[in-house]
């Protein structure tokens, strides 16, 4: 018995919602790539669940894409912050409302 | 067997991810993330990717959570627990999230294409299934990722760079 992709894609919607609740609610800006990776799982649940299904390994193969695009956002992403936080101590988003630094 | 492994691995998933995102301490919600990562991975098993559960253990818990926790450390977030977890529009983001994990209900029952030829799955999730996809039909994504992580690598160091130390 293996599992269905059904309830394989109703878990990577359900993953996915949460993620994007905690983009759009949460305040500090740590926790919103904390999100962006939530989502960024559920994602990669769908490909590998549908490769799975139509015995193709080309998902698993942009499921790979997604990890290593992951990682790049995740260097760039807590780069900037720890260069904003140098600039303006804590993480909050509500406080970065000019381009210029 | 499979079936009742992965319903309770999914169920782990969904707390870890709702205890995630809303957790006031920052050290507390990297460690539920780790405990979904996990479970992912255990879930990329169960579906015969193996290559892919190991890839999800080594760089996302391994390298990508340690890096999240440094940063943790690195910025001061003393005061975090005094301030509000959430802004003030939460309501709304609670609606397009709870909209978005509304489709599990529409997709759980939906009917798909048929499924492939179980012969050709058997072994797709292999670091030779893989590496037979990456070098076949991916080969220039695959450059282009190369290059991706080559311009984060520049990125981060330009990003660091403190004023007039550059030359």
């Amino acid at each position: 018995m293996i599992v269905p992709v059904g309830a394989l894609a109703a878990l990577s919607a359900i993953l996915f919602g949460i993620g994007l609740f905690g983009f759009l609610a949460r305040r500090n800006l740590l926790l919103m790539f904390v999100s962006v990776e939530i989502m960024l799982n559920a994602v990669n649940l769908s490909l590998v669940g549908f490769s799975r299904h139509l015995g193709d390994p080309r998902g698993q193969g942009l499921a790979l894409f997604v990890i290593a695009v992951a990682a790049a956002e995740a260097g760039i992403g807590l780069g900037l912050l720890l260069v904003l936080n140098r600039n303006a101590p804590g993480a909050g988003v509500a406080d970065l409302n000019r381009l210029k630094g | 067997m499979q079936v009742a492994a992965f319903y309770a691995m999914a169920g782990i998933s969904v707390l870890s991810a709702l205890l995630a995102v809303t957790r006031r301490n920052p050290v507390h919600s990297m460690l539920w993330l780790l405990v979904l990562f996990v479970q992912v991975a255990g879930i990329f098993l169960l579906l015969g990717a193996e290559f892919l559960a190991a890839v999800q253990v080594i760089v996302y818990a391994g390298a990508i959570l340690v890096f999240y926790l440094f940063v943790v450390m690195l910025l001061n977030l003393a005061d975090e627990a005094s301030l509000p977890r959430f802004a003030p529009h939460w309501p709304l983001a609670a609606v397009a999230g709870g909209a978005c994990a509304a489709l599990a209900w529409l997709v759980h029952d939906a009917v798909f294409s048929p499924a492939g030829d179980a012969a050709g799955a058997f072994s797709q999730g292999s670091p030779h299934g893989i590496g037979m996809a990456l070098f076949g039909p991916f080969l220039l994504p695959f450059e282009v990722v190369s290059l991706l992580l080559l311009v984060a690598i520049v990125g981060a160091i330009v990003l660091m760079r403190r004023k007039g130390s550059g030359s």
